[in-house]
């Protein structure tokens, strides 16, 4: 880290940070609050929010070298497959309707912006000043260094100025608390990684800072390892995860084996699952009806890994399988991912001290092993060993060997009868490590949004970056940033070719862009007028109609009180009405050429529609609301009884929170029909969020922010007594226990850290100053030669 | 044999010294390039025929940024501002003497079995024996050689095949007056141009021109922001014979006319990552640019190439996946496509995109946005071709001067009959992008190398893949035949790559491995549908080697152009027959002349392996002797 940071020193442009401040702070002082971000500017005309969560884009705060879990959750919620079992395990709670649950409510930290838009109802609007106090506090020691006069947030560019103004412009989801009795699950890793998807996909905003506080807790409650708060392996951190998932969701399985559900229940949750999603199919009801899909992850994420064995001596070979949840390479310096799977299946001899017991001839013998892959992951997580002991074995050193990475991938070590063993893979998550050692450091991710390209997410940061960029991490750039964990997912030839053509679009809108900034002058790429228009117009493109669809569904079951019942709940019915009347099929790609005019009529539709749904909803809700209630009286005798044999007490208070949020979520509604006045005021409102174009489902997704609010009353309520009264305390010692050795830490490692990310910031800002002036003065060359004629230009200027 | 100790890099120690104390970067002067001579184990390679052995190593000297731009040094390795293109050293050679060209494989007429023995033999023993008649065929003062004029290679070598935009009055009318050659306009060397920052001229550059071999090599090379011309046949190689250095764009790219070539005049091209291009006459010192700030397209230039035969005209490969032909005589004009193309083929290309592969979703292949035959030829691009969005990486001319290879970042292989402006075939590669292509010199087959880590033989005739060339433990950046190891049935080729390896591979037709139940023929023509290929062959009356009356039969419509992948189990897999780390930098460029082996790195360092030696004196001994 220090040397990195005296790199940075011993550049001439960075000498003294003191003397390029002023021009900066006059600068920024100069220009009122900032610009869009690019990620809004791409996000603008985004269309509907889809209930996927595809397209919510959040960044993660930190909170001291916690960016190893940053990068890694957010690879996993861009899996599209992880992200949707997630969602919908435990496929018995009241799913595919997250707006439904009261408490998905996630507490929002007011931003500045639309702070007052977002909490109507109770002051709870803390200042913004407040707020970044409150941040200071929590992240005390953390980022503030040297000089006073300039802090590195204070630069445009830097990482620390975006990251200030993404906690600016909220909003910011607190999940300081979990959910898992809702889902009928005991609070573990799974339930508040699920609690942080549920709050992604239930926030009405695209974009925003979500704070994965909970979640962390929790997973420092269950792995030691990672109580210090120091600079952790982000790989270390993913493999726990995904065991944690895993374990998770058998014990789920298994207690509600144990539990027994009812016949009924379980068919109703077959039909219901028919009706809702396809996907669920993929959930692996592997065990009969008795026990729901715990094979997802698995199905997911574990290959199957053939150790061959051959005995030199008596010439038998044995095989054995294993799984895996990733692959770990070695590398070399100069190869590619490639290679470096080929080396990790050559063969291997075992001989002197390694020798292999071979059954057939008996006793130790020498052998060839190697390892081929039997059965391939759907997601491929590759794991680059750039951790290294040193020869003496006291220290891990950091391997910055050039290890280049393809887009697309096929794996040559597959066994002979392995299944479809020319699979290809897309890249489409990178995980970065940023440092010189494996003690210090900074993890990112670089990861491939469904439709929305690449994106960077740096902690609280998120910022689209083109498609090259992600091969800036092969580890021979400045910077010691190198790949460091990738995820690869399965993907077709077809889908390969469609999206490369249409990125080829946005890519040469770059390409040209790169060339004028070699040629130092902004110029429109004129040229290609038609593939200017197209590479504007293809991010807007959702992914599917679908998404329209299921965001009505959304929608419509959205205001339904969802009472959290233990294991047993299901939103039985989707009103088949309202998905077929709502179907403004709004193709983007025409908002682009004919927006003004479609505008107003679409608006009016879009309006007149999201009334229709609101209604339809309202019915919906109510039917199944007297289903429900009667389902829930039905539950409540037979889990009663269930009690007495089991523990049940959790169950119980669990019951009564049910109950009580039911109550809840009447007294909410109640008041809500009489708030929601119409669609001008959510019109009105939703444009202070700066989302124009999602009247209809925002001003149904705004009556769940009514709803967290609510909610939250609900749980403190709940806090109070039952069994997650008691939760909340053991966990709050712990937490306790772990935020001071937070702050310590940041202190300690954190001051290092900091300052070579300032300087980093310097340099950056630095030199994005300077590039203005050159772009002026190059354009102005150009613009007097186009002052003469061609056949004059073209001597003069050569 | 002398080594220069290396130059000092900083205008002075003083000044060094201050910039250090002052925590500055140094500032840096011009430095010279380094020779060098390393011995030893590791400095050969070792094949069957004989031990290469490395003669030389060339390092180019890295050029200081410019001083009107700040060094770019952007430490935060997150930085989401865009990086131009750049590009490793590459080089482009070149020989006035015949005997330096390369071994014409490419025959005209029945006279392959008589050859082959003869060249069968010579593969074994002498390289340099049993070559064609064009051999012989003394180097004329002019340069005349094989091919020097345009009429004489296309007598030679492409038969029948007519020049490209043959027809097309407009086209033809400006290149009449051949026999003079015509320089660009404007002295590099007095220039006050934006782009050129200055030039830097040997000051004995006259006499050392006159000195030299007539049968040695000049090298031009990039490296960063410098473009160097050297003559490595040379005693004082490190010293170029010209450096150019520009101001903000890096050259990526540059060829050299042979048909205009000769001791007092080289047409060369080079292509930028501003998507500019200058036509450089490096002994009169003048140039012109074309496709000025990028008029016509403003995306770097990845590849260059003139157009065989063609006195003026040369394609450039853009990275928005365009392919344009600029003619080095015209000025830019700003480019808008054409309407349907070419008037006389309008029709052909937008059914060959759309109508005949298995994808129809897919956009055109090839969409001729200006065609050669365009009526409106007065200003560049003479033709301008959309294959795709994706970033084209390479493209080569096949040796019948017919057909066009282009690999693309999205791993696609074109085959392209660039006469017609129609696109043969499509291929795919296993996975990942394409970087390098080249022709075997038979023009029978193509090489790829991509981002699979694998080269790629394909059969154009057969239309097909024939084997993936397993070794390489990164990414394949060159790809190249060893004319000098060719015959009709055996083929020696090399590739480098990322992972700083040279490989050679030797692959012979019969004798390919193929994975158990490999159901295919290849090697034998008859057996299968004639590609398109083969049928432009017969139709136009050019009968290769072995093509097949069964061809001309077939219809058109029958033949796909998309050609899916072939899984790994049904495709041959060749070793190679050598392999070494050459170089401590990723290796970019490669290329096989009569006496070496000449690779280039990303950067700078130019290495020699000079070909094993007989113990009888043979020739490429002598010169050998007589140019070191």
């Amino acid at each position: 880290m220090s040397g990195l940071f005296s790199k940075f020193k011993g550049t001439s442009g960075t000498t003294s940070p003191g003397v390029s401040s002023p021009s900066h702070k006059n600068k920024k002082d100069a220009e009122p609050e900032p610009e869009i971000t690019p990620l809004v500017k791409m996000l603008q005309n985004a269309g509907p929010i889809r209930n996927d969560g595809s397209d919510k884009f959040f960044g993660l705060e930190n909170f001291g070298n916690t960016c190893y879990c940053n990068s890694i959750v957010q690879a996993l919620y861009y899996s599209v497959p992880f992200r949707e079992h997630v969602v919908r395990y435990p496929p018995h709670s009241p799913l595919d309707t997250p707006n439904g649950y009261p408490k998905i409510v996630t507490p929002i930290r007011a931003p500045i912006q639309n702070g007052g838009a977002v909490s109507p109802a109770k002051p709870k609007g803390i200042t913004a000043a407040e707020a970044m106090k409150r941040r200071a506090a929590i992240n005390a020691g953390q980022p503030v260094p040297a000089s006073p006069g300039q802090r590195p947030e204070d630069k445009p560019d830097s990482p620390e100025y975006k990251k200030k103004h993404a906690m600016l412009a909220g909003p910011i989801l607190e999940l300081t608390y979990e959910n898992a009795s809702s889902y009928g699950m005991e609070e573990s890793t799974f339930t508040a990684l699920k609690d942080i998807f549920m709050a992604l996909i239930a926030n009405p905003s695209r974009t925003g800072v979500l704070s994965p506080q909970r979640f962390l807790e929790i997973f420092k409650r269950d792995n030691e390892m990672f109580r210090t708060s120091m600079h952790q392996d982000a790989h270390e951190f993913y493999g726990l995860v995904l065991n944690a998932v895993i374990s998770n969701v058998e014990a789920n399985a298994q207690r509600i084996r144990e539990l027994g559900p009812p016949k009924t229940d379980d068919s109703l949750a077959q039909s219901m699952k028919a009706a809702v999603t396809s996907a669920a199919h993929a959930m692996g009801l592997n065990s009969g009806t008795q026990s729901p899909g715990t094979g997802w992850v698995h199905e997911i994420f574990e290959g199957v890994l053939t150790s061959e064995t051959k005995c030199l001596t008596c010439e038998t070979a044995s095989q054995r399988d294993e799984t895996f949840l990733d692959l770990s390479i070695d590398l070399d310096q100069h190869s590619s991912v490639t290679s470096c799977l080929r080396k990790f299946s050559a063969e291997e001899m075992l001989c002197e001290r390694n020798k292999f017991h071979c059954d057939n001839c008996g006793g130790l013998q020498e052998a060839e092993k190697r390892m081929k892959i039997k059965r391939l992951p759907k997601i491929l997580a590759l794991h680059l060993k750039r951790f290294k002991y040193t020869e003496d074995m006291t220290r891990l050193q950091k391997l910055f060997h050039r290890v280049v990475y393809p887009y697309h991938l096929r794996m040559f070590n597959t066994t002979d009868d392995a299944e479809d063993p020319d699979r290809l893979y897309e890249l489409y998550a990178v995980v970065v490590h940023i440092g010189g050692n494996a003690y210090h450091g900074h993890y990112i991710s670089v990861i491939k949004t469904q439709d929305r390209g690449w994106l960077l997410f740096d902690d609280e940061m998120v910022e689209p970056v083109d498609k090259h960029y992600v091969r800036n991490f092969f580890g021979d750039k400045p910077g010691m940033a190198c790949a460091y964990v990738l995820f690869y997912q399965e993907t077709t030839v077809e889908a390969m070719r469609k999206e490369q053509e249409a990125e080829g679009l946005a890519e040469v809108a770059l390409a040209s862009q790169e060339a004028d900034i070699a040629l130092g002058h902004p110029q429109p790429n004129g040229t290609h007028p038609s593939s200017v228009s197209k590479a504007v117009s293809i991010p807007n493109t959702p992914v599917d109609e679908n998404g329209e669809f299921v965001s009505l569904d959304h929608a419509v079951t959205s205001p339904v009180p969802q009472a959290p019942h233990p294991a047993l709940r299901h939103s039985t019915t989707l009103p088949p009405t309202s998905t077929t009347s709502t179907t403004p099929a709004v193709p983007i790609l025409d908002i682009n050429k004919m927006r003004s005019k479609k505008d107003e009529e679409r608006e009016k539709k879009e309006n007149k529609e999201a009334e229709k749904a609101r209604k339809a909803a309202e019915k919906a809700a109510e039917k199944e609301r007297i289903k429900a209630e009667e389902k829930r009286r039905k539950d409540l005798e037979y889990k009663r009884k269930e009690y007495q044999k089991t523990q049940a007490e959790e169950v119980k208070a669990a019951l009564a929170a049910s109950k009580a949020s039911a109550a809840e979520e009447e007294e909410r509604r109640k008041r809500e029909a009489g708030a929601s006045g119409g669609p001008s005021s959510d019109t009105s409102k939703e444009k202070e969020n700066g989302h124009e174009k999602t009247f209809g489902l925002s001003g149904l997704s705004r009556s769940h922010k009514g709803s967290k609010s609510m909610s939250r009353k609900s749980f403190g309520f709940l806090g109070g007594s039952g069994k997650n009264g008691t939760s909340s305390e053991k966990g709050s010692p712990s937490m306790s226990s772990v935020t001071p050795s937070t702050s310590q830490t940041t202190t300690t490692t954190g001051t290092t850290d900091d300052t070579a990310v300032e300087g980093v910031g310097e340099l950056a800002s630095s030199s994005s100053i300077q590039t203005p002036e050159k772009h002026s003065k190059t354009t102005k060359d150009r613009f007097s030669f186009s002052g003469l004629g061609r056949k004059k230009s073209n001597l003069m200027n050569s | 044999m002398f080594v220069l100790p290396p130059p000092p890099r900083y205008p002075s120690q003083a000044a060094y010294n201050l910039a250090v104390a002052n925590g500055q970067a140094a500032p840096m002067i011009e430095t010279n390039n380094i020779l060098t001579h390393p011995t030893g184990p590791e400095y050969q390679l070792v094949v069957g025929e004989g031990t290469y052995i490395l003669k030389e190593d060339l390092h180019l000297a890295t050029p200081p940024p410019h001083p009107s731009e700040a060094p770019i040094i952007n430490p935060n390795p997150l930085a989401t501002t865009p990086q131009p293109a750049t590009a490793g050293t590459k080089i482009s050679l070149l020989s006035f003497s015949s005997r330096s060209s390369a071994p014409l494989l490419y025959k005209i007429g029945t006279n392959g079995s008589t050859t082959s023995g003869g060249l069968q033999s010579s593969i074994q023993e002498h390289p340099n024996e049993g070559r064609d008649s064009a051999d012989v065929i003394p180097g004329s003062s002019d340069g005349g050689g094989t091919s020097i004029t345009g009429s004489a290679r296309a007598a030679l070598s492409i038969g029948s095949a007519p020049a490209f935009g043959e027809g097309n009055s407009m086209l033809s009318a400006t290149g009449k007056d051949a026999g003079k050659r015509r320089k660009p306009k404007n002295n590099i060397a007095k220039s006050n141009s934006s782009f050129i920052s200055r030039c830097i001229v040997h000051e004995n550059m006259a006499k050392r021109l006159v000195d030299r071999p007539s049968d040695g090599y000049f090298a031009f090379a990039n490296i960063n922001r410098a473009f160097q011309w050297l003559d490595l046949s040379s005693p004082q190689k490190a010293d170029h014979l010209t450096k150019i250095l520009f101001t903000k764009g890096h050259c990526l790219c540059h060829d050299i006319n042979q048909v205009t070539k000769g001791p007092s005049h080289i047409d060369l091209i080079m292509g930028f990552s501003t998507g500019e291009i200058i036509w450089f006459e490096p002994i009169s010192q003048k140039y012109t640019r074309l496709n000025k700030n990028g008029i016509i397209n403003a995306t770097p230039v990845s590849e260059i190439r003139w157009i065989p035969g063609s006195e003026n005209l040369f394609l450039a490969a853009h990275m928005d996946g365009s392919l344009v032909v600029y003619d080095k005589e015209k000025d830019d004009s700003a480019f808008l496509p054409e309407e349907n193309g070419g008037q006389t083929n309008g029709n052909s290309e937008k059914t060959n995109g759309n109508g005949h592969n298995g994808f129809g979703e897919h956009a055109a292949k090839l969409h001729v946005d200006k065609s050669v035959h365009s009526k409106n030829q007065k200003f560049n691009p003479v033709s301008f071709w959309k294959l795709s969005n994706q970033r084209i990486n390479a493209f080569a001319f096949s040796p019948d001067n017919r057909h066009l290879a282009v690999v693309s970042e999205d791993g696609t292989l074109r085959i392209i009959d660039y006469l017609k402006e129609q696109l043969l075939d499509l291929y795919a590669s296993y996975y990942g992008g394409f970087i390098c292509v080249c022709w075997s010199p038979d023009g029978k087959y193509v090489l790829t190398g991509g981002q699979d880590d694998l080269v790629s033989i394909w059969s154009v005739t057969e239309a097909t893949i024939v084997a993936r060339c397993q070794g390489h433990q990164s990414w394949v950046t060159a790809v190249c035949f060893d004319p000098w190891r060719c015959d009709d049935k055996n083929y020696r080729f090399g590739s480098v790559g990322e992972d700083c390896r040279l490989l050679l591979w030797d692959f012979s037709v019969g004798m390919l491995h193929r994975p158990k139940s490999s159901v295919r023929q290849r090697g034998s023509i008859s057996s299968r549908f004639a590609s398109p290929l083969q049928r432009a062959e017969t139709q136009t009356s050019t009968s290769r080697l072995r093509s097949n009356s069964s061809a001309s039969a077939e219809g058109e419509d029958e033949h796909t152009i998309e050609h899916p992948v072939e899984p790994r189990a049904t495709t041959a897999m060749l070793p190679p027959v050598m392999s070494k780390v050459v170089d401590p930098d990723p290796l970019c460029w490669l290329d096989f002349t009569e006496e070496s082996i000449i690779t280039s790195c990303k950067s700078g360092h130019i290495r020699t392996w000079d070909r094993p030696r007989d113990t009888t004196a043979s020739k490429s001994e002598t010169t050998l002797a007589s140019a070191s």
